[in-house]
């Protein structure tokens, strides 16, 4: 693998506005969508990190059992009043959409930073805006990338079984307004009836007991790009509990696949993902896994015997609350001050870089299954709103 | 934040029954059959006055850690 400069195309903010990508630029003039440089990598890197991120889905489901089955939730910081709904969703399996893995890789070990299951972003880029560029710079070289065809063949799944129409949902910020366009419009390429409403639009009739659109007709499905430990700590979480199914139906219906486990309102992504956004995942991975090839160590009552290591808040998001400690020293961030959702002390990984900045691979999951890749570059250790993100290819 | 969890908070709520008539508010807060808020309304304040005007829907009770003008929820 290796990291090469081109040309930008001239009108390059132009084409990418066109599919989507309006957010292209940060605050401070400089690009997001970064084509000044793509990432190369062979066929066989490629077929590594797509059977990395299998293996690593496989040992998240393995995981969530462990999760549930050694009560390991309170330990992680979710509520207990969203327990029984999490067993029921993880037992009954209502639809999940995505996901995206974090990958260190430096060409030659492949690790998992971490998982974000919930509510991942940077799906216009990788799914389609480095698509076109391939196809305009690189039109014989091939792409990790077949986000599209399944975001649009899983609607088609879900089709025939999800309530209609499907609302999407976002919280109000420009990457997440046109993430749920671009996810409403592969809803639609598959059929399904959508409707768009902003998280804070969302009513609740009190009479009828469930939630309403602008309009005050019923909710049935909502795609909520917002996060579940948001939901939770905001004035309608008991209104969004009442809506999943209660303790009880585990034990009326058992733990199969049963469409009446699913509660009143089918929320995607499932109440279960709170599991695999949590940081502490990480640390039960490699409790389960211990030495396994693709995991860091990882533990969450402190760096044991780790020298370097990253301090990584349970509920972090966007490279917040993190503290990169190199030898003992704090590099990034500090280690004063205390998380009130407690830590993961995660090994450091060795990290791709290249003129001066360091790449982490968002390798992404459709409906379990491996679908495309986005690359992301920072100028320090940690990747946050302001990292670049950087197409690729392979021959 | 602050905005949207006020403008959830602040709107005037009554309790009332399936007929929409006022109730103790303590009915809805134990789940009374039939017990339910109703936002907006009005009414001469004694329990078994018609509310009237308003609706039972409320809005603003999500979208508070996000929301217009802040980070979104994605990552």
């Amino acid at each position: 693998m290796r990291r090469l400069t081109l040309n930008p195309r001239s009108d390059w903010q132009a084409r990418v506005e066109k599919i989507g990508l309006t957010y292209h630029t940060l605050a401070d003039g400089k690009p997001y969508w970064d084509e000044s440089a793509y990432w190369e990598f062979t066929s066989r890197e490629i077929d590594r990190l797509e059977a990395a991120t299998a293996e690593i889905q496989r040992l998240a489901l393995d995981a969530g059992d462990a999760i549930l089955n050694q009560d390991r939730l309170a330990q992680m910081g979710i509520p207990s009043a969203a327990v029984p709904a999490i067993r029921a969703a993880w037992n009954s399996e209502p639809p999940a959409l995505y996901g995206r893995l974090d990958l260190a890789y430096d060409g030659t070990s492949i690790k998992l930073l971490e998982y974000n299951a919930d509510t991942p972003t940077g799906l216009v880029e990788a799914a389609v805006a480095q698509w076109y560029w391939l196809q305009d710079c690189f039109p014989n070289a091939d792409q990790f990338n077949s986000l599209h065809e399944k975001l649009i063949a899983k609607w088609k799944d879900l089709k025939d079984y999800v309530p209609s129409p499907v609302h999407f949902a976002d919280g109000g910020s420009e990457e997440d307004r046109m993430t749920v366009a671009y996810l409403r419009d592969t809803a639609q390429q598959a059929g399904l009836k959508t409707k768009h409403i902003a998280v804070h639009q969302i009513g609740w009739d009190a009479k009828h007991s469930h939630f309403v659109d602008l309009e005050n007709n019923p909710m049935n499905t909502l795609f909520k790009l917002y996060p579940w430990e948001w939901l939770l700590n905001e004035p309608f979480a008991d209104h969004a509990l009442s809506t999943l199914p209660p303790a009880s139906a585990l034990q009326q219906y058992g733990p199969r696949k049963d469409r009446r486990m699913w509660g009143s309102m089918l929320w995607i992504e499932p109440i279960w993902k709170m599991l695999w956004s949590n940081k502490a995942l990480l640390a039960i991975l490699w409790e389960l896994n211990p030495g396994h090839e693709l995991l860091l160590p990882a533990y969450l009552d402190g760096p044991r015997n780790l020298n370097s290591y990253v301090r990584k808040t349970l509920l972090g998001r966007e490279g917040s609350g993190v503290t990169v400690v190199q030898d003992g020293v704090a590099l990034e961030g500090t280690l004063s001050g205390e998380s009130p959702q407690g830590y993961v002390y995660q090994a450091l990984a060795p990290m791709a870089t290249a003129a001066g900045k360091t790449a982490v691979f968002g390798s992404w999951l459709l409906d379990g299954e491996p679908a495309g890749m986005g690359i992301r570059e920072s100028v320090g250790p940690v990747t946050n709103n302001t990292s670049c993100f950087v197409p690729h290819l392979f021959r | 934040m602050a905005l949207s969890l006020t403008a959830c908070r602040d709107e005037h709520r009554d309790c009332v029954d399936s007929t929409g008539r006022l109730l103790p508010d303590s009915s809805c807060q134990t789940g009374s059959r039939g017990a339910h808020y109703w936002y907006g309304g009005s009414s001469g304040g004694h329990i078994g006055d018609s509310v009237v005007g308003g609706s039972s829907v409320s809005r603003g009770g999500f979208g508070g850690i996000g929301g217009e003008g802040h980070a979104g929820g994605g990552e």
